[in-house]
């Protein structure tokens, strides 16, 4: 049985208005800070692109394929558990999970790289927008991890049968942090 | 007959969008407008994943309307900035 929820009512965007609410508080915060990234680089452009240089596209690839793939698992989960198939949907919660520790290794490892050629906090402006903006993303990306873990006990215990607003939101707020880093990444890794 | 767009071909979607910003920036870097065409690639996958796996497509126009708000004035502002600074 798939429920029924009227998401054209102004008031029940899907996920809940609040969530929504959140994600464009989110959204307008990193949108603004990576706006004055791209202004401070004006001043010095060649310093910037150097600095941008130094960055493993790669990985950023990477990364962006990862989160890409958490987001799909999710949009899963969100479809089996309207249907009430709550195994599938913990699954597919699961696989978003791997796909965020993937995330969070490989960026440890961009990390571990940065700082053994001594670009850290401080090394120059560019560096520092760098750590501040990806620093906090990952911290969304850890609190995205444990409310996902959250959602996958309830979706997977004996006699589940969450409130799929709850499953919703959860999945949103993983969403969300796939949304800043399609901001993030071209912004950072790609055009400066 | 048009294809629905369904999570499996949205995805396979955002894996080109996303390889094909990098091989851009490879490969254009230099090309004047090579920043404003990987906003733009950025911009559609930013759309396919609110519009499809966020399910806004049936969301109130309110909604849509802010999202393609948000992100018109984020790729213009910074495209501006980069173009004429």
């Amino acid at each position: 049985m798939e429920e029924k929820v009227d998401y054209a009512n102004l008031y029940y965007p899907p996920g809940g208005i609040l969530i929504w609410i959140l994600i464009f508080l989110e959204l307008v915060t990193f949108g603004a800070a990576l706006v004055g990234l791209v202004v401070s680089s004006r001043d010095n452009p060649a310093e910037y692109h150097h600095s941008r240089m130094l960055l493993n596209t790669y990985y950023g690839t990477l990364n962006t394929l990862f989160l890409l793939t958490g987001g799909y698992f999710m949009a899963q989960a969100v479809q089996s558990a309207k249907k009430t198939l709550y195994r599938q949907a913990g699954k597919n919660t699961m696989f978003a999970i791997i796909s965020g520790l993937l995330f969070i290794l490989l960026k440890g490892f961009e990390y571990y790289e940065k700082i053994e050629h001594g670009l850290t906090l401080g090394y120059n402006t560019f560096f520092n927008f760098y750590w501040l903006l990806t620093g906090f993303h990952v911290i969304h990306v850890i609190v995205g991890l444990v409310i996902l873990a959250f959602m996958y006990r309830s979706l997977t215990k004996p006699g589940a049968n969450p409130d799929i607003l709850n499953i919703e939101a959860g999945a949103h707020f993983w969403h969300m942090v796939d949304l800043i880093w399609l901001l993030l990444f071209p912004t950072l890794y790609l055009i400066l | 007959m048009p294809m629905k767009l369904t999570n499996k071909t949205t995805i396979v979607f955002l894996y080109i969008l996303t390889l094909l910003s990098s091989l851009v920036s490879i490969y254009l870097y230099g090309w004047k407008g090579f920043a404003v065409l990987i906003l733009l690639l950025s911009g559609i996958k930013f759309l396919l994943v609110t519009f499809q796996f966020m399910e806004m497509k049936k969301a109130h126009s309110f909604w849509k309307s802010m999202i393609f708000l948000y992100l018109g004035l984020y790729i213009t502002i910074v495209s501006f900035v980069l173009l004429f600074f």
